[in-house]
C-alpha cells in the first residue's frame, strides 16, 4: 500500500519524465495490432477475391483451351455443338471503354480545371453540385435515358449514314457507340472529381513561379498546374476505365447485346453485359463460362491499373 | 546622379480595407543590389511584388500612384504584364522547382515566350546554369528530376530559371530564409555576382545578410518606408530614429 502511493507520488513529481513504460507498451501495442487486424482483413478479402475467381474461372479454360476462349469469335454456349469464343466481347470492352475515356477525360479534366481555378466563381457555385448529382444517379437511369432518348437519335444517324449500303445490320440505335456515350457520361463525375482534387493539390509555388516567369493564366495552367497534377489525373483515368470496364446495368440496355465486332454501330456486347444478362438461364459448362468471362474482366482491369501506373512512375523518376 | 533603374512614386496598397503600404516612394539604381529590411508584416513582401505585379492576383487589393521602370510606368493601362515579368524576373522565399527536369525548369520561361528550337535552349539552359553557379552540379542530371536536388541546389536553379528569360531586374523575396548556412553563403555569394548584370531588389530578415549583399538599403515599417541609401550608411550612422532602433535590435 505504501510502496504504491510512492511510486504514484514519484510519477506525478513535476518534470519527472519517468513513466509507467509498461503500460504504455501495451497502449502501443494493442493500437498496432488493430492497425494490423484492419490491414490485413483487406488483404484477406483481396486475395479471397482473386483466389476464388481464379478457382470458378479457370476450370472452363481447363476444360475449353485457353486459345480457342481468347481468340475464338464464335460465342455460343447453348448450341448443340457449342463454342465459346469471347475475343469479340474482349474486344468490344477495350474499345468500348477506350471510346469513352477518350471522350470523357478530356471534357472531364477541362471541366476540373474551370472548378479548380474558377475564374467565375458563380458558375462554379451551380457546376459543383451538378457534377455531385450526376455521380449520385444510379447506372440504370443512365441505361433508361440511353434507350428513351440517346437510341432514338442514334438510329436517326445510322439511316443517314447507311441509306446506300444494303449489307448494314440496323440496330435501332442501339449500339457500340450508344454504350460508350452512355459510358462516357457515367464516369465523368469521376474524372472531373479526382483530377479537381489533384489540381487543388498542386503547391501554390507552381502556380506563382510561372505567373512570375510571364505566363498567362492560361498558359500557366496547360505548361505548369495540369504537368504538376499529373499522376493525380491518371488517377482518375485508372478509376473511370474500372467503372466503365465493370459496368453492366446501363450498357446492357443501349448496346443491342449481340455479339460483334467493336464497329461503331454494330450491336454489341461486353464482357460484363454477357456475364448479367447469360447467368439467369445457364448451367453447366456454359455457366463456368461466364465465370470465366469474370475472371478476364478481372485480369483486363489490373493489367490496365498496373500500365497505367507504371507509366506514372516512369514519369516521375524522368523528372514528372 | 545617375538615373534609377526604379523609382517609386507615392506608392499606396491596400488589401481590403487594410492599408499594406502608405505613400512609398523609393529610387532604386541599376546594377546594385538594394535590401529591403525591416520587422515581419511591414509591407516587404507586398513592396517587392508591386514592382512585378504580382500583386494583380490578390482579390481585393487596391493600388495607387506609379512604379517606373527605365522610365516608363508599369501600372500605365497600356502595359503587357507577361513583358513586364519577363523584365523584372522573381525568386521566392520557398525555393518552388516546377516537378519536371531540371533541363525543362529552366527552358520553361523560354519556351513560354516563344523559344522552341533544341539548340537554342540548349545554350540558353547551359548559360542560365551557369549564371546561378549550379552547372557544374547538374550538368550530368538535366533530365534528372528537379525535385532531387537538395534546398540550397533547388533554390539556385530556381534563380538559374529566372535568369533564363534574361530579365534586368531580380526580385528576391528572403531567398535563404529556407537554406541552411552553407547554401546560404553560396547563394549570396551568387548575389554579389548577379549585380554586374542585373539589378537586384532583395528583401531578408537578416541584417548580417544585409550587409553583406547590398549596396543600397531601405527600411521599412508598417508600411511606411521609412529610410533609405547607401547601405552602410544606414547601418552605421541611420538618420531616422526607428531605423537606429531596428538596427540596433530593439524591436523587431
Ligand atoms: N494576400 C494578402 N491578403 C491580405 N493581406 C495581406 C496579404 N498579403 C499580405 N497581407 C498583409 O499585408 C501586410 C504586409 O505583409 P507583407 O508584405 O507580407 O509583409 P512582410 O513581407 O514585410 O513580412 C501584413 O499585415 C499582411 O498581413
Ligand atoms: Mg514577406
Amino acid at each position: 500500500m505504501r510502496e504504491g502511493m510512492k511510486t504514484k507520488q514519484n510519477m506525478l513529481c513535476p518534470g519527472s519524465v519517468m513513466a509507467d513504460r509498461k503500460k504504455k507498451a501495451v497502449v502501443e501495442g494493442i493500437a498496432q495490432a488493430v492497425f494490423g487486424v484492419c490491414a490485413s482483413f483487406v488483404i484477406l478479402v483481396t486475395a479471397s477475391i482473386t483466389v476464388y475467381m481464379i478457382g470458378k474461372g479457370a476450370s472452363a479454360f481447363w476444360k475449353v483451351g485457353v486459345k480457342e476462349i481468347l481468340f475464338g469469335t464464335v460465342w455460343k454456349p447453348t448450341a448443340e455443338k457449342p463454342s465459346y469464343g469471347i475475343l469479340y466481347m474482349i474486344l468490344t470492352s477495350a474499345v468500348g471503354t477506350g471510346l469513352a475515356v477518350l471522350l470523357s477525360v478530356p471534357i472531364g479534366v477541362l471541366t476540373a480545371v474551370f472548378l479548380a481555378e474558377a475564374a467565375d466563381k458563380r458558375l462554379a457555385a451551380v457546376v459543383k453540385p451538378a457534377v455531385e448529382l450526376l455521380a449520385g444517379i444510379p447506372s440504370v437511369i443512365y441505361g433508361l435515358l440511353g434507350i428513351s432518348l440517346l437510341n432514338p437519335l442514334m438510329y436517326r444517324l445510322e439511316l443517314a449514314l447507311f441509306r446506300d449500303s444494303p449489307g448494314h445490320r440496323f440496330t435501332g440505335g442501339a449500339n457500340l457507340l450508344s454504350a460508350a456515350l452512355v459510358l462516357a457520361v457515367m464516369i465523368l463525375p469521376t474524372v472531373i472529381n479526382i483530377s479537381e482534387a489533384a489540381i487543388r493539390g498542386v503547391q501554390p509555388g507552381v502556380r506563382a513561379a510561372s505567373l512570375a516567369l510571364g505566363g498567362s493564366r492560361i498558359q500557366t495552367i496547360f505548361c505548369a498546374v495540369l504537368p504538376a497534377a499529373k499522376s493525380g489525373i491518371v488517377t482518375a483515368v485508372v478509376l473511370g476505365v474500372g467503372r466503365a470496364v465493370g459496368e453492366a446495368m446501363a450498357i446492357t440496355l443501349v448496346s443491342g447485346g449481340c455479339v460483334n465486332p467493336p464497329l461503331p454501330f454494330y450491336s454489341v456486347r461486353f464482357l460484363a453485359t454477357a456475364i448479367v444478362s447469360e447467368m439467369g438461364y445457364s448451367s453447366g459448362l456454359h455457366r463456368q463460362m461466364l465465370f470465366a468471362i469474370g475472371l478476364a474482366l478481372l485480369i483486363f482491369i489490373m493489367a490496365v491499373n498496373t500500365a497505367l501506373t507504371k507509366i506514372v512512375k516512369k514519369g516521375a523518376e524522368n523528372g514528372g | 546622379m545617375e538615373r534609377s533603374k526604379i523609382s517609386v512614386r507615392n506608392l499606396e496598397l491596400s488589401y481590403g480595407a487594410a492599408r499594406a503600404l502608405k505613400n512609398v516612394s523609393m529610387e532604386i539604381r541599376g546594377c546594385a543590389v538594394t535590401a529591403l529590411i525591416g520587422p515581419s508584416g511591414c509591407g516587404k513582401s507586398t513592396f517587392l511584388k508591386c514592382i512585378n505585379r504580382m500583386n494583380d492576383f490578390v482579390e481585393g487589393v487596391r493600388i495607387r500612384g506609379s512604379v517606373f521602370l527605365d522610365g516608363e510606368d508599369i501600372y500605365d493601362r497600356r502595359v503587357d504584364t507577361t513583358l513586364l515579368r519577363k523584365k523584372v524576373g522573381m525568386v521566392f522565399q520557398q525555393p518552388n522547382p516546377f516537378p519536371m527536369s531540371i533541363y525543362d525548369n529552366i527552358a520553361y520561361g523560354p519556351r513560354l515566350h516563344g523559344i522552341r528550337g533544341r539548340q537554342e535552349l540548349d545554350g540558353i539552359v547551359e548559360e542560365a546554369l551557369k549564371g546561378a553557379a549550379i552547372f557544374e552540379e547538374t550538368k550530368d542530371r538535366l533530365k534528372k528530376s528537379a525535385l532531387g536536388l537538395s534546398g540550397g541546389q533547388q533554390q539556385r536553379l530556381c534563380i538559374a530559371r529566372a535568369l533564363a528569360v534574361r530579365p534586368e531586374v531580380l526580385l528576391m523575396d528572403e531567398p535563404t530564409s529556407a537554406l541552411d548556412p552553407v547554401s546560404t553563403r553560396k547563394v549570396e555569394e551568387l548575389i554579389r555576382n548577379l549585380k554586374k548584370k542585373y539589378t537586384v531588389v532583395i528583401v531578408t530578415h537578416n541584417m548580417q545578410q544585409a550587409a553583406r549583399v547590398c549596396d543600397d538599403a531601405a527600411f521599412f515599417l508598417a508600411g511606411e518606408m521609412v529610410e533609405s541609401g547607401p547601405g552602410d550608411v544606414l547601418f552605421s550612422r541611420p538618420k531616422d530614429r526607428r531605423t537606429r532602433d531596428y538596427v540596433a535590435g530593439r524591436f523587431g
